[in-house]
């Protein structure tokens, strides 16, 4: 029985005093992980035997470092109180209602955000924190990256640092751009916005926050040990005798995954199971689409990158061939484990930010969704294709020359679902009453970025044209134009939108409003400078370059300085709203979906009665059909 | 004018200000965008030096022109709203008076249209592709083994003289097939201005062709991460007359049998 379903009329309710539950937190958390690597560590240290003759690499340093890890994540896990219900189920002891309460959050203030609270509330502010932090670590390394390049002769990072820096930058963000929308929107506003008190599975959404805080410590400690100095791709044999810091990339991405597992699951089952009473298909709001298309993506897409790290981690550590050439494997085996996960994992993060933007589009309108019908074929019409296309990342690897035409198919054929996409926004759009605001202006900004990110994505799916571009600085343009021009554009036009209800206060317009400017006016210094560059024949993951892309990479470097100055505003009005900012009404934006019916605070179980739907949440003006 | 369902007196689509003010910045937009996306990527690209990358910028301008009208249409939209009356302040202004939940005929015409430019690409690249390959199958081709190894590119030439050489040397307007692999991590063999790339795999060899047509110097870079000094992986290939290049692997065998 999960605590949403249990309310008993009156609840005097005490915990038990002291109990373990109640004295576990993030702090015994890091210290239980911390110890448990010591003294696993040490004990590898003393017992493992010396490598045999074989052993390419260092082996033994692999399986001591790795250990560690496996060590710090159980550790972690068991101080944070994940093993505690389970374990009490095996034991026949099932936690009692009060302990679920305490679990949930209830009457605990401010230190329900510092342990394995169940709260889908507190898990979407934890989720939150740890979206901001992860961006201002891989914003600080993109940093790096961009003054290094400065300079054409490389500048004074040592290459293998810099090779660290690119590698450990790209995983950060794009672990961070997955969770940026699912993560503290999902979790805090989508089950208020269908009308359910809780989610599906409440402490399993508590796990795959935790999961996600576990996995972010092995990169920074891979980070400490040589990096991941292969890009975020970790592309076998050169995984295999990089640095021992990859190791922390296999773990990150090991937990990682679980984490994501175990969100998708839950965050499907919550949409399928526990809508408001008359929220149908056809009346469920645009956004839960989108987070559902995007974890029900991400739920076939990472076991295969689970699968595919597990037989990287064999490949270091205890000497098999899944991909050494030499003795029967094979390196393509790898980039196809890798794109399986690989291309759906970009619509992952780039379909519930569209959501979220078609979701504020009608609220900035005062207009209804255009072809509501559309929209959702165009999501999941993306959603199918995603999984028919991962080769196209492999034109020239010359892994499978006769695939190359099926898949420049397929994936010029992503272009008509994502024309609707662009449909959809352009006739919400269309003689409605604009209303100027931050977000309003992202659905503009993501109507600009997102084409520029599409077309240049049509070039590169065109196999000559690729075998130009391929490998070059344009096709990291392109990316960061659909990932971060459309991708986080919305999620940061999301914080602002739904900012007055997790907080209860007003997320400051003015400085919304110069940290959006700088962002993208930054933005598009920043990436088109990097087009010509790539354009022009530079790779990408260089740390120098000729004489002739410098005009180029100053531009580029120049840009990226003003969105991490836009950035810091950004975080600098995020810090300050919270504390300082107007107090938000119930429904500032007089929005027509159900999370702006509650209250502020959000009672812990959001809804008293259940609400029940007649009408979807976009009935702006006479309705003419 | 026309009436409709509701018997109120409409203005037909197309004489509708808002229509009329996006057909006008569409018009005025297309070119404009499409003369200078392609300019900028075109000159970006620099000079070709194969028939294969003269046909890829010309394949980018195909692309651009294709496409400009239909960023340019979402853009003419979009500046149209942004043009209309737009309302400031705390309070949102009033709901529109009618809401237009759907146009069956705005979508099928969207949809169609999308699927038609998509097809179009789709038969432009596999008209390229076709002919770019032609080269790997052709019967007069010369054949080189290039290999990739941390962080040298080293070039075989297996016309019988035995050549083995760090700088590559093509005769002009002669096929050239280059058998690719690598001897440790995957590289990739990227002649920049003749438009050509392959993966150099560990314990496979790939294929790709090309004719180089102009006389000159050009660069061979490495295009997929391959350690420490990946930016660094590259040397220049010297496309030169078919008299200059019997030169010099005439020297080269000379030298390598002087060596030896």
């Amino acid at each position: 029985m999960t605590t949403t379903l249990n309310r008993p009329a009156a609840s005097s309710h005490s915990a038990p005093k002291r109990a373990l539950i109640e004295r576990l937190n993030i702090f015994t958390a890091l210290a239980l992980g911390v110890i448990s690597a010591v003294v696993i560590w040490r004990l590898a240290l003393q017992f493992l035997p010396q490598d045999s003759e074989e052993a390419i690499f260092f082996n033994r340093e692999d399986k001591i470092t790795l250990l560690s890890m496996i060590a710090w994540f159980i550790g972690f896990m068991t101080g944070i109180g994940a093993l505690i219900g389970p374990f009490r189920w095996l034991m026949g002891k099932d936690l009692s209602h009060d302990e679920n309460m305490f679990y949930a959050g209830k009457d605990m203030g401010v230190k329900r955000y510092f342990r394995y609270t169940t709260d889908h509330k507190v898990v979407g502010i934890q989720y939150l924190v740890v979206t901001v932090v992860l961006f201002f670590i891989g914003g600080v390394l993109a940093m790096l990256i961009r003054t290094n390049l400065g300079n054409p002769e490389g500048g004074w990072i040592h290459p293998q640092a810099y090779n660290a820096i690119v590698g450990t930058h790209g995983i950060i963000m794009i672990v961070a751009t997955i969770i940026m929308i699912t993560g503290p929107f999902g979790n805090f506003i989508m089950p208020i916005m269908i009308g359910a008190r809780d989610m599906a599975f409440p402490r399993l959404n508590a796990l795959s926050l935790w999961l996600v805080v576990a996995a972010a410590a092995p990169i920074l400690w891979g980070l400490a040990i040589g990096g991941i100095a292969t890009g975020w791709t970790a592309y076998n044999p050169l995984a295999s005798q990089a640095p021992l810091g990859q190791n922390g990339y296999i773990m990150f991405i090991c937990i990682f995954a679980i984490s994501t597992m175990v969100a998708g699951a839950n965050i499907t089952t919550t949409v399928i199971r526990m809508r408001a009473k008359g929220m149908t298909w056809n009346r469920t709001p645009i956004f839960i689409y989108g987070v559902v298309a995007s974890v029900a993506l991400a739920l076939p897409a990472f076991p295969v990158f689970f699968l595919s790290q597990i037989m990287s981690a064999m490949d270091r550590a205890v000497g098999t061939s899944f991909y050494d050439a030499r003795h029967g494997g094979s390196g393509w085996l790898y980039e196809n484990l890798f794109w399986l996960m690989g291309h759906p994992e970009v619509y992952v993060i780039l379909l519930p930010a569209v959501a979220a933007l078609m979701e504020m589009a009608p609220v900035f309108t005062r207009n209804p969704l255009f072809s509501f019908n559309i929209a959702v074929m165009g999501i999941a019409g993306i959603s199918g294709l995603s999984a028919l296309v991962w080769a196209h990342h492999m034109y020239m690897s010359g892994w499978a020359p006769l695939l190359n035409i099926p898949f420049m198919l397929t994936t010029e054929l992503i272009s008509i679902p994502t024309g609707m996409l662009f449909l959809v926004l352009i006739g919400t759009l269309w003689r409605g009453r604009l209303w100027v605001t931050m977000p309003m202006a992202s659905v503009f900004a993501l109507l600009w970025n997102f084409m520029i990110g599409g077309v240049t994505g049509i070039y590169l799916s065109d196999i000559p044209a690729d075998a130009f571009l391929h490998g070059s600085m344009y096709v990291t343009a392109h990316f960061h134009y659909t990932l971060m021009g459309a991708g986080l554009t919305g999620a940061i036009a999301s914080l602002v939108y739904w900012f007055p209800k997790m907080t209860g206060r007003i997320f400051d317009a003015k400085l919304s409003w110069i940290s959006f400017w700088m962002v993208q006016i930054g933005f598009q210094i920043a990436f088109m400078g990097m087009f010509i560059v790539g354009l022009a024949g530079q790779p990408r993951r260089v740390e120098g370059y000729a004489e002739t892309f410098n005009t180029g990479n100053m531009v580029t470097t120049g840009g990226a300085y003003l969105i991490m100055s836009g950035m810091l505003v950004l975080l600098y009005a995020l810090i300050y709203s919270w504390r300082n900012g107007e107090k938000a009404s119930t429904n500032p934006w007089h929005s027509k979906t159900l999370e702006w019916t509650v209250a502020n605070p959000i009672p812990l179980e959001n809804f008293d009665v259940l609400p029940t739907l007649t009408t979807d949440a976009y009935g702006y003006g006479k309705e003419i059909r | 004018m026309s009436v409709d369902k509701s018997g109120v007196r409409q203005t037909t689509w197309w004489k509708k200000k808002d229509v009329k003010q996006t057909a006008l910045i569409w018009i005025i937009l297309t070119p404009i965008l499409g003369y200078f996306s392609t300019e900028v990527q075109v000159r970006s690209m620099g000079a070709p030096a194969s028939e294969i990358m003269a046909s890829t910028i010309n394949l980018m301008r195909i692309f651009t022109w294709t496409a400009a009208p239909v960023a340019s249409l979402v853009f003419a939209m979009a500046g149209t709203i942004l043009l209309s009356k737009s309302f400031y302040g705390n309070t949102p202004p009033p709901e529109v008076e009618v809401g237009y939940t759907n146009s069956p005929r705005a979508n099928a015409l969207w949809v169609v249209v999308s699927a038609v430019l998509c097809l179009f690409a789709l038969v432009v690249g596999m008209v390229a592709v076709q002919r770019d390959s032609a080269t790997l199958t052709d019967a007069t081709a010369m054949e080189i083994k290039v290999t990739g190894q941390q962080w040298v590119w080293s070039y075989d030439y297996t016309d019988g003289s035995g050549v083995r050489s760090e700088v590559l040397y093509l005769p002009v307007n002669k096929p050239v097939v280059f058998h690719v692999t690598s001897v440790d991590v995957k590289h990739s063999f990227w002649i920049v201005q003749m438009g050509i790339k392959i993966d150099a795999n560990p314990g496979y060899i790939t294929e790709t062709a090309v004719t180089p047509n102009k006389i000159g110097v050009f660069d061979v870079r490495c295009a997929e991460l391959c350690g420490l000094l990946h930016a660094y992986m590259q040397n220049k290939v010297h496309v030169v007359s078919q008299a200059d290049y019997d030169a010099w692997i005439k020297a080269q065998a000379k030298l390598e049998a002087a060596t030896a």
